[in-house]
């Protein structure tokens, strides 16, 4: 019995690691960016919406929120459709190219924290 | 949507069924809070009946923990089963590539032989036995892989939107 405690002891401490390492850590958080332009494309989508975004550089994918966070914040499907010009800010993704993830974004003059 | 996945998965992901639990502003939510509770039914039950097979709550008959536990390890599993279709439908040419949903399927599937040979070989052993009878050690076994298998199997299903 002992042994078993010990084991699931060890499970649950490896499981905190792995969340604690984990969540943003695909993200680089010391480098906030912004990127602003018009919508390309838009997917108001589970689990998450994305977006991308023309901005001066390049085409950014912008990953936003789960669709009901995005409904309860006030970010209605049109307000990220295609056309429409937004302001992401956030975080570039370490792991996928020109992919950011949102932390908050301003449309129509106004800002919606996604996190 | 990605192309490394088998075909299957890519048009499973595709498919009419994938755009409306993605699209949908509740489904994917809902599916998503079945799943814990699903998990919750399922493992506090086959908690209960591993901690009698271990030895612990020998006062009562091992036959009548078998008995009333077994119900709610079936719906807990039948949940886990069809709100983890729905999550998986959604996404399923990425998570069929994730090594850790990989890893999760084995360890599931390490879970229902576990169970398969207790209730073939061991429970039919066990569940006439009077309380405080000492159990075969093969229950003691069945008990500890059990607990371990299924706490790594929710470890990997949480770890998944990470890897």
């Amino acid at each position: 019995m002992t042994r078993t405690l010990i084991i699931a002891g060890a499970l649950i401490a490896l499981s905190g690691a792995a969340l604690a390492h984990h969540g943003w850590g695909s993200y680089d958080a010391s480098k906030p960016i912004t990127v602003a332009g018009p919508v390309v494309t838009s997917k108001y989508e589970n689990p998450h919406a994305t977006i991308t975004v023309k901005g001066q550089d390049k085409v950014w994918t912008v990953t936003l929120a789960p669709t009901f966070r995005m409904e309860n914040r006030g970010v209605t499907p049109q307000m990220v459709a295609a056309g429409k010009s937004v302001s992401a800010y956030g975080y570039a993704s370490t792991v996928e190219k020109d992919e950011m993830r949102a932390e908050r974004i301003t449309v129509d003059g106004k800002t919606f924290e996604l996190r | 949507m990605t192309d490394a996945a088998p075909a299957i998965f890519v048009a499973l992901e595709a498919s009419g069924l994938g755009a409306a639990i993605r699209q949908s502003s509740w489904a994917y939510m809902t599916a998503n809070v079945g799943h814990i509770v699903s998990l919750l039914v399922f493992f506090s039950a086959v908690a209960v009946i591993d901690l009698r097979m271990t030895g612990f709550f020998a006062a009562t008959a091992p036959g009548n923990i078998l008995r009333g536990a077994r119900k709610a390890v079936v719906v807990g599993f039948l949940g886990l089963l069809l709100t983890g279709s729905v999550l998986f439908t959604a996404e399923a040419s990425h998570v069929i590539i994730n090594k850790v949903f990989l890893l999760k399927l084995a360890l599931i599937a390490l879970g229902v032989v576990n169970v398969a040979v207790f209730e073939y070989f061991t429970a039919p052993q066990v569940k006439g036995l009077p309380p405080h009878a000492v159990l075969p050690s093969a229950a003691r076994t069945a008990g500890i892989v059990s607990l371990m298998t299924w706490v790594a199997v929710a470890i990997c299903g949480r770890s998944i939107a990470y890897f």
